[in-house]
Order: C-alpha cells, then sequence, then structure tokens
C-alpha cells in the first residue's frame, strides 16, 4: 500500500517541472529577478527589463509549456524569428524619430560609420575565440548598439546565440551612460571637449518629407539584405512628416509599439533557458560586447578628430561618440559630457545627427556581412 | 564568392565591410547635401497640411 503510494506520489512529481529542476534554473530565476528589480528600483531600461526579466523567470520553470509550441511566448518568439517583430520596431522608431539634424548636418553623416570600427573589433575578437565566422558576425554587431539590428543579424547568422546577443545589446545600451564617458574624455582634450557648434539650417518640411522615400529607395537599391529594417523606418518616418496621417503616426509611435515591445520582451526573455544561456560562450559573448562598444565610442571620436583635419570650422569631437546607434542615448551622452566642461554648451541637437547616421551605419554594415558572407 | 571562415576571412570581412560603410554612408551624406536644392522646386505649406490631417 505504502509503495504503491510512493509510485504514485513519484509518478505524480514526474508530471510536475520539479523533476527537471537544477541549478541553473535557479541561477536564471535569480537573473530573472535581479533585471526586474533593476528596472523597478533602479530605473534601468524598465520598458525591456521587466517583460524579459518575468518570460526569463517563467522560461526557467521546467513545467511551463508557455515556451513550448502552443504556448504564447513560443508564438511571440515566432514573432521574432520570422523577422516581423524587428521591422515593426523599426517603424515605430521612425514614427517617432526627426531626422532633420541628419538632414541638416550632412558631413556628420560620416561618424555614423567611423563609430563602428567595434564591430570588427568584436568580430575578430569572437573568430580568435573559436566562434565561427557567421557567429562572429553576429555577436560583432552588438558594437552597432542597435538593438532590433542585432537581433535581426543573430537570427540571419546565429539564431542559437539570440538570447546571448540581444542581452548584450540592450544591456550595454542601457549602460552606455556609464561606458562611455571615462572613452570620450580619454580621447579629447579639454580644449576640444569646449568647442561649441554652430547652430544648424533650419530643414523644410519638403525636405522632411523627401528623406524617407529618398531613403526608402537608396537602402532597397543597394542594401535589399536590410531593406525590411529601413523600409519601415522610413515609412514610420513618413507617415511622421507628411502631417496628414497624425492618427497613423501615432499609433505606430505609441500603441503599437508598445504592443511590439511587450511580444519582443516575452519573445528574449522566453529564449533564455538555463541550458542555453549558461556557457562559457555567453561569458565570452557578454565581453566581446563591453569590447565592442568601447571600441566604438573610441572610433567615432577618433574619426570626429580625424574630421576636424579637414573642417575650417572644426566640430567638438565628443560628437563622434554619438555616431553609435543607440538613439538617442549616445546623443544624450555627447550632450551630457560637454555640459559638464560648459554649463551652455548644448550638443544635443548636433550629437542626433550622427546618432541617427549610426542606425544607418549599422544596417550599411550588416547588409555587407550578409552579402560577404552569402547570408540572404 | 563568400569569405573563409578563418582569422584570415574575418580581417578581410572586417577591413571591407569597414571601408564600405564609410564610402556608403559618405554617398548617403553626398545625397543629404544635395537636398537644399529641393527647396527651389517649391515649399509644402505645412499649415494646409495639418489641416488636412486624418
Amino acid at each position: 500500500m505504502f509503495d504503491q503510494f510512493l509510485s504514485f506520489f513519484g509518478a505524480l512529481i514526474d508530471q510536475t517541472g520539479l523533476a527537471r529542476f537544477w541549478w541553473g534554473n535557479l541561477v536564471m530565476i535569480a537573473l530573472g529577478c535581479a533585471m526586474i528589480y533593476l528596472a523597478v528600483a533602479k530605473g534601468y531600461e524598465p520598458l525591456l527589463l521587466v517583460g524579459i526579466g518575468f518570460s526569463c523567470i517563467i522560461a526557467n520553470v521546467p513545467g511551463s509549456d508557455l515556451t513550448q509550441p502552443g504556448g504564447l511566448f513560443h508564438y511571440a518568439y515566432q514573432g521574432v524569428e520570422l523577422l516581423i517583430v524587428p521591422p515593426l520596431i523599426f517603424f515605430g522608431v521612425g514614427a517617432m524619430t526627426d531626422f532633420a539634424p541628419m538632414v541638416a548636418n550632412p558631413k556628420l553623416v560620416i561618424l555614423g560609420a567611423a563609430a563602428h570600427l567595434g564591430i570588427f573589433v568584436a568580430l575578430i575578437g569572437a573568430k580568435l575565440l573559436g566562434f565561427t565566422l557567421n557567429e562572429a558576425g553576429a555577436i560583432g554587431i552588438i558594437g552597432g548598439a542597435d538593438g532590433p539590428m542585432a537581433i535581426f543579424m543573430a537570427i540571419k547568422l546565429a539564431p542559437h546565440l539570440l538570447p546571448q546577443i540581444s542581452v548584450a545589446a540592450y544591456s550595454y545600451m542601457a549602460l552606455m551612460p556609464l561606458i562611455q564617458p571615462p572613452v570620450m574624455k580619454l580621447l579629447t582634450t579639454r580644449e576640444e571637449r569646449l568647442i561649441r557648434m554652430k547652430q544648424s539650417r533650419e530643414v523644410t518640411r519638403l525636405e522632411k518629407i523627401a528623406f524617407p522615400i529618398v531613403i526608402g529607395i537608396i537602402v532597397n537599391l543597394f542594401f535589399p539584405p536590410v531593406a525590411p529594417l529601413i523600409t519601415m523606418l522610413m515609412l514610420g518616418n513618413l507617415f511622421r512628416e507628411v502631417l496628414v496621417v497624425n492618427r497613423l503616426a501615432k499609433t505606430a509611435a505609441n500603441d503599437l509599439m508598445n504592443v511590439i515591445i511587450i511580444v519582443l520582451t516575452v519573445a528574449i526573455g522566453s529564449t533564455m533557458s538555463a541550458d542555453r544561456f549558461l556557457t562559457v560562450d555567453t561569458i565570452e559573448i557578454i565581453a566581446l560586447g563591453l569590447v565592442a562598444f568601447v571600441f566604438g565610442t573610441g572610433s567615432g571620436v577618433v574619426g570626429a578628430k580625424i574630421l576636424n583635419l579637414f573642417l575650417k570650422e572644426k566640430i567638438n569631437p565628443l560628437l563622434g561618440s554619438a555616431g553609435i546607434a543607440s538613439v538617442p542615448i549616445a546623443a544624450r551622452v555627447s550632450h551630457n559630457v560637454a555640459l559638464e566642461y560648459d554649463s551652455e554648451n548644448y550638443l544635443i541637437y548636433h550629437a542626433m545627427g550622427p546618432n541617427l547616421a549610426g542606425v544607418f551605419g549599422t544596417a550599411i554594415s550588416g547588409a555587407i556581412m550578409l552579402a560577404l558572407l552569402g547570408v540572404k | 564568392m563568400t569569405m573563409p571562415d578563418t582569422l584570415y576571412g574575418a580581417l578581410m570581412l572586417s577591413l571591407i565591410d569597414f571601408v564600405a560603410s564609410m564610402v556608403m554612408i559618405s554617398g548617403i551624406g553626398v545625397v543629404l547635401a544635395l537636398f537644399p536644392l529641393l527647396n527651389r522646386i517649391g515649399r509644402v505649406d505645412e499649415e494646409a497640411l495639418r489641416k488636412r490631417h486624418h
């Protein structure tokens, strides 16, 4: 009778998640809780970390079917894997973003490419650590500091590394105010940091409307591998700038964007199961991500200093670090570092130019990488 | 032709990608520098657009 009871009880336990629970799950649940803590108590990227943290916790409770086929988290991930979610994020971002600073000062656009040396340093580092070239490419793109683009490239080149890459990309984007300033100060003199920028010209409505159309054509013509992202960015921006479809622009920038953020965060968190995440690869990817951000920031600043050699009217080299995509965090960092030395030196508008160009820089780097690796 | 999956391939990929990105984004910069010419075509009446919004 007692044996029978034990056998039934054992069978019952086997039906639950307890039988498959191991210490790794506990570590990941703690990590999920830490993300929620950072979001709630410290205010670090709450829109992202609450959803990622919660779904990370659920993904590490072995009995949960939410992350299995038939479960909602699984289908959220399908939205990411089938590359539906990243273009929709770009659509919302386009509807939120004023590209006038980029149009007003086209010479600063080059900084959007200069600040991407980090991508290639991380790529070579990853190859040295034994990753395949495709994996190295996906890891390198973390240095572009563009979350949706990092996800896009990871899905194309190394889908099995998506959780590590997306977590590294979004974590470092949140930490940019801590990572960038020391590098920026190390590479500039006090005099350079004090340089004031001339006021930019006004961009007309016609130019603002033409911008998404022209860029949409250029991107689809020259960079088809990343066209789904940039095309949607430009569609969102066109909705914003034509002024006659405010309802659609507002929906793209607010309601739709909120829905997509929920889907994205749940999808990323649900991939963070202990067996996939607790590996040496993860530690290496996290370290390479940091290297990429440091070198990207540095190369942007050095790029601005090189640009100054050819310019009559010098630019503030702090603008260079804004060329790393992460809009508008990197621009805000440039602005804040300049304010530390001159409380009336407002760089934010000028920094938005290279910052927005950084989005295109990352996309172009990604497109060329996909072409060179023979991935469609 | 695709890059060989070696350190040499990684170096070549990085070099080509970095230089090509610089060239391409400079091209976008050149296109943007031509944008003020658009204003010779005419101007858009923002007020009229705002009144027409849906």
